[in-house]
C-alpha cells in the first residue's frame, strides 16, 4: 500500500507521525516521525526534525535527521542539520551542512 | 499542481494541512484542512478540525465544520459532528450528522432578502429558530401596505389593543393586507 504522499502545493504545519512510508513533494514544517522510509522529492521543502528508517533527499531539508538505516542526499538535494545514521551518502551535486554521527 | 496527496492509514497529522490539489485522508488529522481541490475522507479516516475544499466526500469521522465550494457528500457509515455548508449537500442513508446544514451559493434559494435574513440568524444564533427571523423579515415588506391603511386604522377603533402586540400583531396585519389585496 502506498504510504503518505504530500503533493506539490500542499503544506502541513505540525507534527506528522506515521507507520508507513512518507513521500513529500510539498511543504512540511514541524516534525516528522515514521517507522518507515522518508522521501523528499525535488519540489519538497521540509523544515522539521525527521526520524525514520531511511531518508532520501532530492529537495530541501532543514532539521536534524535520525535514520535507523541510511540517509542519501540525491543530486540537487540540500540537507542542513545534524544527522545520525549508519550509512550516509552525498551525491555529486548535492549539498550538506551539519554534523554526522555514524555510530562507530 | 493538481496532484493528489494522501495521508495514509497509519499516519497522524497534528497540525494544519493547506494548499492546492486533491487530498485523500485515510489516517487521522488533528487540525484544520484547507485545500482548493477535492477532499476524500476514507472509512478509517478521522478529522478533528474544520475542513474546506471544493468537493468533500466523507466516509469517515469528522469533528468540525465542513465547507465545500462545490459539494459536501456525507456517505453511508460516516459520522459528522459539525456544520455542513456547500451549494450541494448530500447525506446518505446510514450517515450520521449532528450540526447545522446549509446549502448556499445558489441563486435559486428564494429571494435575496430572505437569504440574507437566514444568514444573519445562522451567524448570530446558529439554531433553527426560524420564527423570530421570519417575524423580522416581513416587517420591511409590511411597511409598504401599512403606509396605506394608517388613516383607516384611526377610523377603525376596535382593533387598537391588537396593535401593541409583538410579532403576532405584525403577522396579523400582514394577513389582513393580503386579504384586502
Amino acid at each position: 500500500m502506498a504510504g503518505t504522499v504530500i503533493g506539490e502545493g500542499l503544506t502541513i504545519e505540525g507534527d506528522v507521525t506515521s507507520e508507513e512510508e512518507v513521500v513529500i513533494h510539498g511543504n512540511l514544517r514541524g516534525k516528522l516521525t515514521t517507522s518507515d522510509a522518508v522521501t523528499v522529492g525535488s519540489t519538497g521543502v521540509v523544515t522539521a526534525d525527521i526520524t525514520g528508517s531511511s531518508l532520501s533527499v532530492a529537495g530541501q531539508v532543514t532539521g536534524d535527521v535520525t535514520a535507523s538505516e541510511r540517509i542519501d542526499v540525491q543530486p540537487g538535494g540540500k540537507l542542513v542539520g545534524d544527522i545520525k545514521a549508519s550509512r550516509f551518502t552525498i551525491a555529486d551535486g548535492a549539498s550538506f551542512k551539519g554534523n554526522v554521527d555514524m555510530e562507530i | 499542481m493538481a496532484e493528489t496527496s494522501l495521508i495514509s492509514r497509519g499516519t497522524v497529522v497534528r497540525g494544519n494541512v493547506r494548499g492546492s490539489g486533491a487530498l485523500e485522508i485515510q489516517g487521522r488529522v488533528e487540525g484544520d484542512v484547507t485545500v482548493t481541490g477535492d477532499v476524500l475522507l476514507g472509512e478509517a479516516g478521522a478529522i478533528r478540525g474544520n475542513v474546506s475544499g471544493e468537493s468533500l466526500t466523507i466516509l469517515g469521522q469528522v469533528q468540525g465544520d465542513l465547507r465545500g465550494t462545490e459539494a459536501v457528500l456525507v456517505e453511508r457509515g460516516a459520522k459528522v459532528a459539525g456544520d455542513l455548508s456547500a451549494p450541494k449537500i448530500g447525506i446518505a442513508t446510514g450517515a450520521l450528522v449532528r450540526g447545522l446544514v446549509r446549502t448556499d451559493g445558489e441563486p435559486a434559494l428564494a429571494a435575496g432578502r430572505r437569504g440574507a435574513v437566514t444568514g444573519q440568524a445562522m451567524r448570530s444564533g446558529g439554531s433553527f429558530q426560524k420564527s423570530p427571523a421570519r417575524a423580522e423579515a416581513p416587517k420591511p415588506a409590511a411597511v409598504e401596505p401599512d403606509s396605506e391603511p394608517p388613516p383607516a386604522k384611526e377610523e377603525r377603533k376596535p382593533p387598537p389593543p391588537v396593535v401593541p402586540a409583538l410579532s403576532r400583531g405584525t403577522r396579523a396585519k400582514k394577513k389582513k393586507s393580503r386579504e384586502q389585496e
